[in-house]
């Protein structure tokens, strides 16, 4: 396929957590908001004079003062998160608000906090619970901590807007990236997509990374680009699902689809599956308790541990599969994860016992560009997809 | 052979096999109470074996053979030491040994494959491990169980490698093998079909850690009752999530209440609080003593009965009660005798962190080879606060901060706060100059400090010694490995020489 005209523009937004985009909305007097997780509703932190920056820290090398700070046995991520902001690398940030989601992602922040590296004067850490199962008593819970730690310190500290309102405003905003990604995503479902998963990826986790609506127009324009466009005929040999933890760094799926498997669909933390889906707010109820149950509802994180939910995820990734002709499904997890150490193995065995899916669960570095391991094991599942194909159709040929 | 103390050389009682040579001698009075002891030892044993469906418990779980060690069990935690000191082992310790029979006794009568005792088991509410029993206070008609306990956390306290089996079955159904080895080994224990599947309902919490939370999810599916998951706030410092908190435990009342058509009875729940708020004031009161010159209710003997009280007994049970008083009796006496613990003391530590399973015994190691003494243990360190016993709405907020501070979680969530800044003021407090940092290799949430708790020690002039292990898995990191990280910091770092040579290296890796 012919490149898209955008896509080196929005790549080289993913090189730095302090972008260019970032920094001229700073230079508008735009406050940067920090976060850590996608457990924290973004319409919250992308309230007028404010946006969301969800923490990265892209070209990653050494770890070494991660590494002294939280020992090496810690989750990769969280530790280069901790080296960035050692060298600097978030100092642009206004505060972070993080929810005590997972331990990991909470050590590195008290991390930057008591090291006091980030020096703007009225640069604050606000740490909240968010709810660990979906009922209504986890929603008064979510409602009450979201107003609580993350409403009021943003007033409070840094003079933000937070009247239903600018509320209503911010999901508006956030709609108007997801219906674009939304339309983008579905060419995924075409038999001959007219997007890969690596341009999807990146022009999806350019929205978490960015001020949105400094996005629109080029989304719009890739959108237009996107309608008109060739797409490859045969070059891929297996379409597949990616699920699993976070991947800020769209390389491992250029790594999946360099050896043949198109990415069509994306469960993993940073991915359009949930976070880039519409919400609807209605006239009736309380805002914030709208946009607090939207997240609940929808979300995906293993960290919902009642039953109900931990079955619900499995059938959510077999629903995306069926619909995006998924021909197998790939558990990725960043090593020393927890949640999704424990995620992947269970869900390995459901989606292919009780679901018949062909699943590769793996477990990865943070910085997986140069991973040949990842690769040879991304190869071998591709060839046992297609070994299944070939058997299928001999099997109906036979019949 | 003396019955002085420090006098032994107690490294020569190793031989490098399962047992000790032999046992020690303590002089003829303390060994004929050590003795007497074992005596009764062996005849709860005898008398738990002999029911026919303990019996065929034994053969039916392979976790059952662990229990062989209980004897090497008791020597180990006696190692060195005479008059009171022993005293308090074999009164605390001892009464969690005959808990444990008696629970095991409930859990075989049970079992579908056993007993098979249905109207019993009708009564039966199963507990997440970590999960502390006190709300059961409030039915008296129901038998709280815990079928982890038993079969995976004293299972590893008896036998260093008694779990190593069912953390291979985990590790081989595809869970990595860094995560933490507790929940790793009860997961495997549940894949391995190897839980009595007994209860009417189960209820199971965000206790510890994230990986214990995950790796409850998947033993509710194959537990096959109706389970509650009780969600505690992880921020447990901020005002904010008490109400949610207390929610939440009347929530798990509610489901007990619709599985077993019992209901919670507010009356004997208070006379199980004002049971427990008595224990409460016992064990503030070894903390003042274990504050002084003279401690005396330290190191294990304070740490293993302690989790028993706190997670298990929950108020319900007059007998711990009453053992409370003698140990508190006991330790009176001997503040006011000046009786030493070690022969000379050399460093009053904190031990921080959560410890090793598989070497319970390494705090009396740390008194009897260097002269250390673990005056207070972080799981110890739960909350004293006192559970209100005439209002319900104010009992239920009690029961809420209760459960958010049920131990270890209190430390490993809640922040730097209660993870790293409480630590300091417990170092002032009991006047310790040294802490003993477990690094356990699986847990995320206390590693995540190692850099501040550095810089922290530094700052205040506080030898900060790291050990690290893996709580039930000793392939990664040996007894003898954690030894050697305290000689190697006393050595070099110290310069100091060890009160007992022959305990400094010794071969135990094939000891129970």
């Amino acid at each position: 396929m012919k490149d898209l005209k955008h896509l080196i523009y929005f790549e080289s937004l993913l090189q730095e957590a302090n972008n260019d985009l970032v920094r001229e909305a700073q230079s508008r007097g735009k406050l940067a908001v920090g976060s850590v997780c996608s457990q924290l509703p973004e319409p919250l932190l992308n309230l007028p004079g404010c946006f969301s920056v969800r923490l990265r820290a892209p070209r990653t090398g050494s770890i070494e003062m991660g590494t002294y700070y939280m020992s090496s046995l810690i989750c990769e991520c969280c530790r280069a998160w901790l080296e960035r902001a050692l060298e600097g690398g978030f100092e642009f940030l206004d505060c972070i608000i993080a929810p005590d989601t997972c331990a990991q992602m909470n050590r590195s922040v008290e991390n930057i906090e008591h090291l006091n590296l980030c020096s703007k004067g009225h640069f604050f850490v606000s740490y909240c619970d968010v709810p660990m199962k979906a009922d209504d008593t986890a929603l008064r819970h979510y409602v009450r901590q979201m107003r609580t730690h993350v409403l009021e310190p943003l007033h409070e500290n840094l003079g933000v807007d937070i009247s239903d309102e600018a509320l209503r405003k911010a999901v508006e905003e956030q709609n108007e990236i997801s219906r674009l990604l939304t339309d983008l995503g579905e060419f995924r479902k075409e038999k001959e997509p007219k997007i890969t998963g690596y341009e999807f990826a990146v022009l999806c986790l350019a929205t978490y990374c960015c001020p949105k609506n400094m996005l629109i127009d080029k989304l719009k324009e890739t959108l237009e680009e996107v309608k008109q466009r060739e797409p490859d005929r045969d070059k891929y040999r297996v379409r597949v699902l990616m699920a699993g933890s976070e991947i800020d760094d769209p390389e491992i799926i250029r790594i999946a689809e360099e050896v043949g498997a198109l990415v069509v669909a994306d469960r993993y933390c940073f991915g359009s599956f949930p976070g880039r889906q519409v919400i609807s707010l209605n006239d009736d109820e309380d805002v914030l308790l709208q946009i607090c149950r939207w997240y609940m509802e929808n979300g995906q994180c293993p960290r919902f541990m009642n039953t109900d939910k931990i079955n619900e995820r499995h059938a959510y990734v077999d629903k995306l599969a069926m619909e995006f002709s998924a021909d197998g499904i790939i558990y990725q997890q960043m090593k020393f994860c927890d949640y999704w150490g424990y995620e992947r193995a269970l869900a390995g065995h459901v989606l292919r016992e009780e679901y018949d899916y062909p699943v590769l669960t793996v477990d990865r570095p943070y910085v997986v560009s140069n991973s040949g391991q990842l690769r040879t094991r991304f190869q071998a599942f591709v060839e046992s997809l297609e070994i299944k194909k070939i058997n299928k159709e001999r099997g109906a040929a036979n019949e | 052979m003396s019955k002085e103390l420090g006098k032994d050389r107690l490294g020569k009682f190793y031989s490098g096999k399962k047992a000790k040579k032999r046992r020690e001698w303590r002089g003829l009075k303390d060994t004929w109470y050590a003795y007497t002891q074992w005596l009764s030892l062996w005849k709860t044993l005898i008398k738990f074996m002999i029911k026919p469906n303990n019996l065929k418990g034994f053969f039916r779980y392979r976790w059952m053979l662990n229990y062989l060690a209980v004897p090497d069990f008791f020597d180990r935690h006696t190692e060195g030491m005479r008059g009171t000191q022993l005293r308090l082992a074999y009164t605390g310790i001892g009464l969690i040994v005959k808990d444990m029979c008696n629970m095991l006794d409930d859990i075989f009568r049970a079992d579908p494959e056993i007993g098979n005792d249905k109207e019993f088991n009708e009564k039966i509410v199963i507990f997440d491990e970590n999960m502390m029993s006190t709300l059961m206070g409030g039915f008296p008609n129901l038998r709280w169980l815990s079928v982890e306990v038993p079969s995976v956390y004293t299972s590893a306290m008896m036998n260093q490698k008694g779990v190593e089996y069912y953390i291979d079955v985990t590790e081989e159904y595809g869970v990595p093998g860094d995560v933490c080895p507790m929940p790793a080994a009860e997961l495997g224990v549940s894949l391995a079909g190897d839980f009595p599947l007994i209860g009417k309902c189960a209820v199971q919490c965000n206790t510890t850690c994230d990986g214990s939370l995950m790796g409850n999810g998947i033993e509710a599916r194959q537990f096959k009752i109706p389970t509650f998951q009780l969600a505690v706030p992880i921020r447990h410092q901020q005002e904010s999530v008490h109400e949610y908190a207390a929610e939440e435990i009347m929530n798990a009342i509610h489901f007990i209440e619709e599985n077993t058509g019992e209901k919670f009875d507010w009356n004997y729940f208070f006379d199980c609080m004002k049971r427990f708020n008595k224990e409460t004031e016992h064990v503030l009161e070894w903390f003042d003593i274990n504050k002084t010159q003279y401690p005396q209710v330290i190191s294990d003997n304070l740490a293993l009965y302690r989790y028993g009280v706190y997670q298990a007994a929950g108020g319900r049970n007059e007998v711990f009660l009453k053992t409370d008083e003698k140990i508190t009796e006991l330790a009176e006496k001997a503040y006011k005798s000046k009786e030493p613990i070690v022969k000379e003391v050399r460093h009053r530590a904190i031990t921080w962190g959560v410890q090793a399973a598989y070497y319970t015994a390494f705090p009396i190691w740390l008194q009897n080879c260097w002269g250390v003494l673990p005056l207070l243990d972080m799981l110890t360190t739960v909350s004293t606060k006192t559970i209100n016993t005439d209002d319900e709405e104010e009992a239920l907020m009690d029961l809420a901060h209760l459960y958010e501070n049920m131990i270890m979680r209190n430390r490993s969530n809640g922040g730097y706060e209660v993870g790293v800044e409480e630590l300091w003021r417990y170092c002032e407090s009991f006047n310790a100059d040294m802490v003993i940092m477990y690094e356990h290799i699986g847990c995320k949430s206390m590693t995540g400090y190692h850099g501040l708790f550095e810089e922290e020690a530094r700052k205040r002039g506080i030898h900060l010694v790291w050990v690290t292990h893996e709580l039930m898995k000793p392939a990664d990191a040996s007894r003898r490995d954690m030894r050697t990280q305290v000689n190697r910091y006393m050595r070099t770092v110290l310069h100091e020489e060890p009160l007992d040579p022959s305990l400094e290296d010794f071969e135990d890796d094939k000891c129970w």
